[in-house]
């Protein structure tokens, strides 16, 4: 894990005023925060009332934030906030009589949002470099991924190519991904294992 | 970090695959919704913090009895001007102090807004608004203010 240096960018561009800027964070950041959403099993119109609240705050947030590595780690708590303040909101509309007590301790809370980060900062990446592919090499990966598999005969009709040449063309395409340069810094951060006590500490300064 | 998710193809392949799906799974309305958010960042406006609201005060329940019809009272103060609202049935009411003519916009958290006069006497009506929404006001006097967010 490592401070993305495009999202600081963002950051920067959009403390200045720059909508494109701003655009692209939302785009960046909309699957941590739905994910986060869909983890505490909320609504979709309760989740859409925790990603409106999430963005305005950072709308209101953004000018005061000293350390753009920070803005991830910002968004993932005050996410996780929201959704337990529209679980708690449910739960006295429902009259229950016992919440069921899902808050965390503060040291179990970071590791949970660690958690998403990583996954989120990997996906992220994985997708990012998958829109770098070639279009061939996004049409079999595609392909390669539907659910049930398409059988190879499928694949070598649809895309034209020999289905001998499948398992060659996958391996390759694969490599070429893995030497994107979003997806190479992300291997090469987590084999330095040191970045998580960093990005931990960065995130403090931010909140 | 364990069980290296790019050194194996098939496990690369499937880390690919959630990740392409945890972007789908995302409605489209939810990410323009928060880039609509942007275009209320407005650093020229001041803030008009809400400084009172009926909801949050236990004295209000009295006057709610003798009065069934008032909902909600709020005032949001930014020192030069003040925007007092009140909710009676599905109308809001509003009024800015010190009264001066204007206009006004509702600018909901779904990225709509629409404007409405304010008389000359600092009086502006409309339908009370569904969700979170804010306030953005301009006097002919060139006062520009906008209310925190607020729900009904």
């Amino acid at each position: 894990m490592r401070d993305d240096p495009i999202v600081i960018a963002l950051v920067v561009r959009a403390m200045e005023g720059e909508q494109a800027a701003w655009d692209e964070i939302v785009e960046r950041f909309s699957p941590l925060v739905w994910s986060i959403c869909r983890r505490f099993r909320l609504s979709d119109p309760d989740a859409h009332d925790v990603g409106q609240n999430v963005w305005l705050r950072l709308v209101e947030y953004l000018p005061s934030l000293r350390e753009p590595a920070a803005l991830p780690g910002w968004l993932a708590t005050t996410t996780r906030r929201e959704c337990l303040r529209v679980q708690r909101l449910s739960w006295q509309h429902e009259k229950q009589l016992a919440q069921p007590e899902i808050d965390l301790p503060a040291d179990e809370e970071t590791t949970q949002v660690d958690r998403w980060l990583i996954a989120d900062e990997r996906d992220s990446a994985l997708r990012t470099a998958f829109a770098q592919l070639g279009q061939r090499c996004q049409q079999l990966l595609t392909m390669l991924m539907r659910d049930p598999p398409e059988p190879y005969a499928k694949i070598s009709t649809d895309l034209s190519i020999p289905v001998g040449s499948i398992g060659p063309s996958r391996a390759r395409c694969l490599d070429q991904l893995r030497g994107s340069p979003t997806v190479a810094a992300l291997i090469g951060g987590a084999v330095t294992t040191s970045g998580r006590r960093e990005r931990r500490d960065r995130r403090m300064v931010g909140r | 970090m364990t069980g290296a998710w790019w050194d194996d193809d098939d496990a690369l392949l499937g880390a690919i695959k959630v990740a392409l799906e945890a972007a789908e799974d995302v409605p489209a309305n939810f990410v323009e919704t928060g880039k609509a958010f942007f275009a209320w960042h407005d650093i020229d406006a001041d803030l008009a913090a809400l400084t009172y609201d009926s909801a949050s005060d236990p004295l209000a329940g009295a006057g709610t009895r003798a009065d069934p019809a008032a909902l909600r009272n709020l005032t949001f103060d930014a020192g030069r001007l003040t925007i007092e609202i009140e909710i009676i049935g599905d109308v809001l009411h509003g009024q800015v102090v010190p009264p001066q003519a204007g206009e006004i916009e509702v600018r909901r958290a779904d990225g709509t807004s629409h404007p409405l006069p304010i008389s000359d006497i600092g009086y502006f009506t409309t339908a009370a608004p569904e969700g979170t929404f804010r306030l953005y006001c301009r006097t002919t006097g060139d006062i520009v203010v906008q209310t925190n967010w607020i729900t009904l």
